[in-house]
């Protein structure tokens, strides 16, 4: 019944807003809408209104999957100095990073489903409820530590922000063990999406044992990229407390990840250009191109760029301490990731095919549009949770302020309790 | 159950090599997407009818000295399994190797592979591939949710996907009027938003054809058809097991003059053999 409140009571707050609030919700639903229209086509005709081909049978849509699958691990980029080293400045805001998993990984479940051939059949990879391929398959586990994380996040949270809501103490006993839980979880994610790749002899490109180390590096920059930018948006316009020393810290152990991303990306491309044998085929076609498919090659490059630039910008601490830099390295690092571990991986893993044909792959308005759509339920999971979490977290919005409508006479700030000690 | 015999031959589609179809997929891509839902008309789907028979152990032997490319055995396997444009159980690669005047062809038939270490069964997250207990890998359409994991997984490209591509944009074409047999089960008329569209397909090595107890009542389509007689058809298992349509004796044809199989150090040990030019 208490619970009921205080689901009814955020509800409320989340439909309420001023006019730059409504305006970003409407244009995510417009969005969406727009989006949802496309996938009705693509669900009456079939995926012939993608590009997908059998040559490239995974496209725009594994590609943003496995992109934001990095995203949701980041979480642990927060959670870890947070309770591990007990860092006072970020625990103050861990909380944003379990908000970003659940959106993430609420994208990449939608990634999925809308990427099969047969979405009636999809209660076949829901864990328990279906029959699932467990332990052979790689994406049945995907299917349960996805589902997993997200259920302990969602846990996590709704017990924290309700328990902040009636100024009670929270159980230690329940959330600091699913915390520390959540660390390895987060790295087990990224771990078998890779390995969803990497497992397979046929596809030279991804059956490379760096694989796996790759995509958590490049996750641990990503992530942290998109919540650096939320810290400094929420600063603004919901007045959150965040300290600068927090986002310079969480700066500087991207500059650490970014490094050991080049360095593994480096290492990958000797390895296949030194050895020179057949399977170097595919890095070509990323970087050079093939017999003239050349589609990929500027993407691919962008990509390099991107992260190099921001690498060097996240390294100088000058650079890393101003915002307009800082912020600028997020922005290249979110564009250099999403090309890395999105199309610029699933593409050249097919390209050429097993038979040795070519087919360039370019994604349809359809796949973008759908794409976009769930991008758009994504940011709106994300804001809506945002609009409730942040006032729990800084006492404006408790069971207490509902009955006062002043929203006076705290006297126990709740983020102490949120910092969960 | 339709067999060759008591439908109507549809007419051929032109017999078309991987490469053809690349190059026309673009092109119909736009007309598959506007076919519409008018087909209609399909009774409930069943799964396939029989697992085979746990004595046999079906595979091939193609003697590529024999084979004279003229890719019969593409065209045989479309009529016989109805595959929609874009879908392929068995193509045909050929490849010029060399320079002018030293060049030579290299040309083969590609079936699926029927692995026994299949990496499609391996990595299927709902097991709607699976191993039948005469080695055959078949695709459960009712289990199938169409993720083409195994796509990504087949090292020979054996697997299609159905992305509900038609040839309804040519008039008068009865393909779509007439039930695949493949599984020996119903699915009905292929229409739009039930099996196999969306689902992934692959060659059974016409399995439909077998009778109640496993054996073949006659050859795969593309044996049936190849005039060099370059695919041979029969049990491994057996050390006696002949070649169902030409009679040969399958382990002599293996011992004859060597043999290999393809992208043999993946340790997929195909159950389809070639013998050398
Ligand atoms: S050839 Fe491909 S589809 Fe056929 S059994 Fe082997 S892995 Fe599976
Ligand atoms: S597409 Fe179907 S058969 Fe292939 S892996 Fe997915 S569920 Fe299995």
């Amino acid at each position: 019944m208490r619970f009921m409140r205080f689901l009814w009571h955020s509800a409320r707050l989340a439909t309420r807003g001023g006019a730059a609030y409504r305006a970003w919700v409407l244009f995510l639903l417009a969005l969406v809408a727009w989006g949802a229209v496309a996938y009705v086509d693509q669900l009456r005709d079939g995926l012939i209104r993608t590009s997908m081909r059998d040559e490239v049978s995974w496209g725009f849509y594994v590609g943003n999957f496995t992109f934001l699958v990095g995203v949701a691990a980041a979480a642990v980029m927060l959670v870890i100095p947070a309770y591990v080293y007990n860092w006072k400045p970020i625990k103050e805001v861990a909380i944003l990073g379990e908000l970003l998993a659940i959106s993430a990984v609420t994208m990449c479940l939608l990634f999925v489903l809308v990427d099969m051939g047969r979405p009636d059949r999809f209660w076949h990879v829901v864990p328990f409820l279906g029959l699932l391929n467990f332990p052979r398959s790689l994406l049945a586990w995907d299917c349960l530590v996805l589902n997993g994380y997200l259920a302990l996040n969602v846990v996590v949270v709704g017990h924290l922000l309700y328990c902040s809501f009636y100024r009670v103490h929270y159980r230690a006993a329940i959330v600091v063990p699913l915390v520390l839980f959540s660390i390895p979880l987060a790295i087990s994610i990224h771990t078998v999406t890779a390995f969803l790749y990497n497992g397979l002899p046929a596809r030279p490109f991804w059956n490379a044992s760096i694989l796996a180390p790759r995509f958590l590096c490049s996750a641990f920059c990503s992530g942290p990229a998109i919540l650096i930018i939320v810290f400094q948006i929420l600063q603004r316009t919901a007045g959150l407390r965040i300290q600068n020393e927090a986002i310079w810290k969480v700066a500087e152990l991207m500059a650490y990840a970014m490094f050991l991303n080049l360095f593994l990306l480096g290492a990958e491309v000797f390895k296949e250009y030194y050895s020179a044998t057949h399977h170097v085929v595919y890095l070509q076609y990323l970087f050079s191109g093939v017999r003239g498919h050349t589609s990929l090659v500027l993407y691919a490059w962008a990509s390099v760029a991107c992260s190099a630039v921001a690498f060097i910008l996240f390294l100088i601490p000058a650079t890393r301490r101003h915002f307009v830099t800082l912020n600028l390295g997020c922005l290249l690092i979110y564009a250099g990731v999403y090309i890395e571990k999105g199309m610029g991986l699933v593409i050249p893993g097919f390209t050429p095919s097993t038979l040795g044909e070519i087919y360039e792959y370019v994604p349809t308005l359809t796949e973008v549009r759908v794409g976009a759509a769930v991008f758009s339920v994504g940011f709106l999971v994300f804001t809506v949770l945002c609009k409730v979490a942040v006032p729990i977290l800084m006492g404006e919005f408790t069971a207490e302020t509902l009955v006062r409508p002043d929203g006076g006479g705290s006297s126990l700030a709740p983020e102490e309790n949120l910092q969960r000690s | 159950m339709a067999t060759p015999q008591d439908t109507p031959f549809p007419p051929s589609p032109p017999a078309e090599s991987r490469r053809e179809f690349l190059a026309g997929r673009a092109a119909t891509a736009v007309a598959g997407a506007l076919a519409v839902a008018s087909l209609g008309g399909c009774g409930p789907a069943s799964p396939p009818a029989q697992e085979g028979s746990a004595a046999r152990r079906w595979g091939m032997v193609i003697d590529l000295r024999r084979c004279v490319a003229c890719k019969a055995c593409v065209a045989s396997c479309k009529s016989e399994n109805k595959t929609p444009p874009g879908v392929a159980y068995n193509v045909f690669i050929e490849e010029e190797q060399g320079t002018f005047p030293y060049v030579r062809r290299v040309a083969f038939t590609r079936p699926c592979m029927q692995c026994a270490k299949s990496s499609c069964a391996q990595v299927c997250p709902t097991g709607a591939t699976y191993h039948r207990a005469d080695g055959i890998v078949a695709v459960d359409y009712e289990k199938c949710i169409g993720c083409r994991y195994c796509i990504a997984a087949c090292p020979y490209g054996a697997r299609s996907f159905d992305y509900g591509h038609d040839y309804i944009e040519k008039a008068g074409n009865p393909y779509n009027e007439i039930p695949s047999s493949e599984y020996g089960a119903s699915y009905g008329l292929r229409h739009k938003g039930g099996s196999p569209e969306g689902n992934v397909r692959k060659c059974t090595f016409c399995l439909h054809l077998q009778d109640e107890k496993g054996e073949y009542r006659e050859p795969p389509a593309c044996v049936r058809t190849c005039m060099g007689k370059a695919i041979h058809f029969g049990d491994l298992k057996d050390p006696e097991g002949v070649c169902v349509a030409h009679g040969e004796k399958m382990q002599a044809l293996l011992a004859h003059r060597g043999n290999y199989r393809l992208k043999e150090e993946l340790g997929n040990e195909p159950a389809v053999y070639y013998l050398p030019v």
